[in-house]
């Protein structure tokens, strides 16, 4: 299809999101620049031009200066000073700038259907970090918060900068090929081993989560459209349960793994932790009940699209294969195979 | 319950022309711009180029076996009326007969082969003129019987379960006595050919080129979405795709693994909701299966096999029929692609078939029947509530 090439300045754009992102939009035909410290896979899109910058630094954004475009996407930031610097460097010289949120701005998902409206966290500080050594030393005495609260802040600092050119996606967990945290990962590498796989909570449990391709090509055309406003952005469209999920992921595996279900109450009494070692599933109780049925209406209506999940899977499995050997041995989530077993064997045990 | 892998094949339903040519190449394929395909890997060169005969060959399993056996340099000579598929393989020699014909075996009388397989056959008949046209001119024989053999599903069973009485050679045939003729037909085998026979009893064959339909309704139903009368997802299955079994067979050529083999799988045990769900893995479908216990699909009057396919109530007479032991088979290298790989090309071969026959599926449950007894089950849920 034909759009109006669009002047695009990605910052970031080497990470996790960003590289479908940029792809998607020269696939498209736009005009992208980078901005980034050049030390995140530099050599990707050789023919893409590439400003230097750190923003962490004091005068980290000079390289921007002179300069307009279209829009400007904003990847890696969590640090509402960031953005505000941002703001400042950028707020006359784009027609629209493209914040990545999280789901987790909101205080809890106990609802069923949160729209963007729902309530959330209390701000950062505004000149608050997040814990790391990096960010205490670039900013001394700068007070220290969490992941959440600090988004909440930097999606008011983007607004007040940026105004109706602000543009603010809240996605949940972000999956597929070049994810970095294997939190997703996890089931499909699992489940291709075959075997007997421990699976959390109730087959009808439901999960969240968005392909990266997914997303960062719906924010392309978001782009495109000069779209504004907030936006959740989490899949799958029509709700997945676990069940669908693993049952989906073994459809791409040569089918050796075998499911056993082992019920919420049992994985918190063993101090399980939920998302990290039982990767995307979350107890569909309490403060995470609907944390996998927000509603998406809006990003749906604005054209969010999902794959199906056999092309995640699959593609998921076959960035893990061109890993080294190391990385593919350490995965970032999920169950210990001995954890797995003893987890399985005291299942087993009681149900007997 | 009649339990009949042909009920609703007719040996001469089209295939569609051109679209349907490229379906049987399981070699070489490259990777599917849609991402949900696996890239196939082009088949290994075998070590030593067979004379393949493949009696039949243009239906379903056939083109399968025949793809794969030249991919892996064997030399492939088809025997059939010439009426079905006639474009595949314009470069196969092809020998010219009609088996229900008197001398229809005549064009067997000449040539020699390393293996013969017998895929068509129902009618113990042919296998006996096959026997006496190919007399000391094969070195092995392999015939498609079928798990339908058994006498008794109510309970898993291996290659020795008992088998149904065995037919009549020299009776009138009789279509309908489909497990009674193939017991008939496997024994006639071993009578022919001695102890080069390889017996190949698969369950339901599954995938692109099923003519009829009874897996393909359920990635064509979940595709068309909406909410989808189910059995209980933990109630068990077995399939086995074409390709999967039509290469396994020339890889038994090779090998001269002689035998008889129950042919379906996968080979770790699944159910209907492993299936369905890992049909659904291919789409974004907003499908949402309305599980039901067997009890109640009997009390509705919906039939396992033929309107709910692939499926029969894991209770009773047919308790065992979706547990068949298929061991020795894995043993001798039956290996199954991704349900994924199953479901997408199954779905990618619908789409091609005219579109007459694209509305009029062959098996599946009519979507106001569907719509009843979804219904029902709801109220019944509802006033057990």
């Amino acid at each position: 299809m034909t759009v109006a090439p669009l002047r695009l300045l990605i910052l970031g754009g080497t990470g996790f999101i960003g590289p479908h992102q940029v792809q998607y939009a020269l696939d498209r035909g736009h005009k992208v620049t980078l901005f980034n410290r050049g030390q995140t896979n530099p050599k990707l899109f050789p023919g893409v031009e590439k400003l230097i910058g750190d923003r962490n630094k004091p005068d980290g954004y000079a390289a921007l200066k002179g300069r307009t475009w279209d829009a400007v996407i904003d990847n890696p930031t969590q640090v509402p000073r960031w953005v505000r610097e941002a703001g400042a460097a950028l707020a006359g010289s784009t027609s629209r700038y493209v914040f990545v949120s999280t789901l987790s701005t909101f205080r809890n998902r106990r609802e069923i259907g949160i729209t963007e409206d729902g309530p959330l966290h209390e701000p950062a500080p505004s000149d608050a970090v997040p814990s790391g050594a990096a960010y205490q030393a670039a900013y001394p005495g700068a007070p220290v918060s969490t992941y959440g609260p600090l988004k909440v802040r930097s999606e008011m600092d983007a607004r007040a900068s940026f105004g109706e050119k602000a543009l603010i996606v809240r996605p949940g967990l972000i999956v597929g090929p070049g994810d970095l945290t294997d939190r997703f990962s996890y089931w499909p590498v699992r489940i291709e081993q075959g075997g007997e796989v421990l699976a959390p909570g109730s087959p009808h449990d439901y999960v969240g989560f968005i392909d990266a391709r997914d997303l960062t090509e719906w924010m392309i055309r978001l782009c495109e459209q000069g779209a504004s406003g907030t936006y959740n952005a989490v899949g799958p469209k029509h709700g997945m349960t676990t069940a669908e999920m693993l049952y989906g992921i073994k459809a791409v595996t040569p089918g050796n793994a075998r499911f056993t279900w082992v019920d919420t109450d049992f994985v918190l009494e063993r101090k399980l932790r939920p998302y990290a070692e039982l990767p995307v599933w979350m107890p569909n109780r309490g403060d995470s009940a609907g944390w996998a049925r927000m509603n998406i209406t809006k990003a749906v209506t604005a054209g969010l699209t999902f794959r199906p999940l056999a092309e995640t899977a699959r593609a998921t499995l076959a960035y893990y294969h061109a890993q080294p050997a190391e990385r593919q041995a350490s995965l970032r989530s999920g169950l210990s195979p001995e954890k797995e077993r003893e987890t399985l064997a005291a299942w087993h045990a009681k149900a007997r | 319950m009649t339990i009949d892998r042909r009920s609703f094949l007719k040996t001469s339903a089209l295939i569609g022309g051109a679209a349907t040519l490229g379906c049987y190449r399981s070699g070489g394929a490259p990777l599917d711009s849609d991402g949900v395909s696996a890239s196939a890997a082009v088949p290994q060169r075998a070590e030593q180029s067979l004379r393949v005969l493949v009696l039949g060959g243009t239906g379903f399993i056939g083109p399968n076996q025949v793809q794969y056996a030249l991919d892996r340099g064997h030399k492939v000579t088809l025997f059939n009326r010439g009426k079905t598929n006639t474009a595949l393989f314009p470069r196969v020699p092809r020998i010219i007969g009609d088996r229900s014909m008197p001398d229809g075996h005549k064009g067997l009388m000449k040539g020699e082969w390393d293996v013969v397989i017998d895929n068509p056959t129902s009618n113990p008949k042919w296998v006996r003129d096959a026997g006496v046209a190919l007399k000391g001119r094969t070195k092995h024989y392999m015939f498609v019987s079928t798990i339908s053999v058994f006498s008794d599903n109510s309970k898993p069973v291996d290659e020795n379960g008992p088998l149904n009485t065995p037919t009549d050679i020299d009776a009138p045939y009789n279509a309908q006595a489909y497990g009674s003729n193939k017991v008939r037909s496997e024994m006639e085998a071993k009578a022919q050919f001695g102890e080069n026979v390889t017996i190949v009893r698969p369950g339901l064959i599954v995938g692109a080129g099923d003519l009829s339909d009874r897996f393909s309704y359920w990635p064509v139903r979940i595709e068309k979405g909406g909410e989808i009368l189910a059995p209980m997802p933990d109630d068990p299955v077995q399939y086995v795709d074409a390709k999967d079994l039509g290469e396994w067979m020339i890889r038994l050529a090779e090998n001269r693994t002689m035998g008889t083999f129950n042919a379906t799988g996968p080979k770790t045990p699944t159910n209907i909701g492993e299936m369905l769900y890992g049909i659904k893995s291919v789409l974004t479908s907003d499908a949402k299966f309305i599980w039901t216990p067997h009890e109640f699909l009997t009390a509705n009057q919906v039939r396992g096999w033929s309107e709910l396919p692939v499926w029969v109530p894991p209770a009773g007479r047919t308790a065992g029929f979706s547990r068949v032991d298929c061991s020795k088979a894995y043993a001798a290298g039956l290996t199954f692609r991704p349900l994924a790989d199953t479901a997408k090309d199954t779905l990618d071969w619908y789409h091609k078939r005219p579109a007459a026959e694209q509305e009029k599926l062959r098996a599946g449950l009519a979507p106001e029947k569907e719509k009843t007894v979804i219904a029902a089950w709801k109220a019944k849920q509802g006033a057990g509530a």
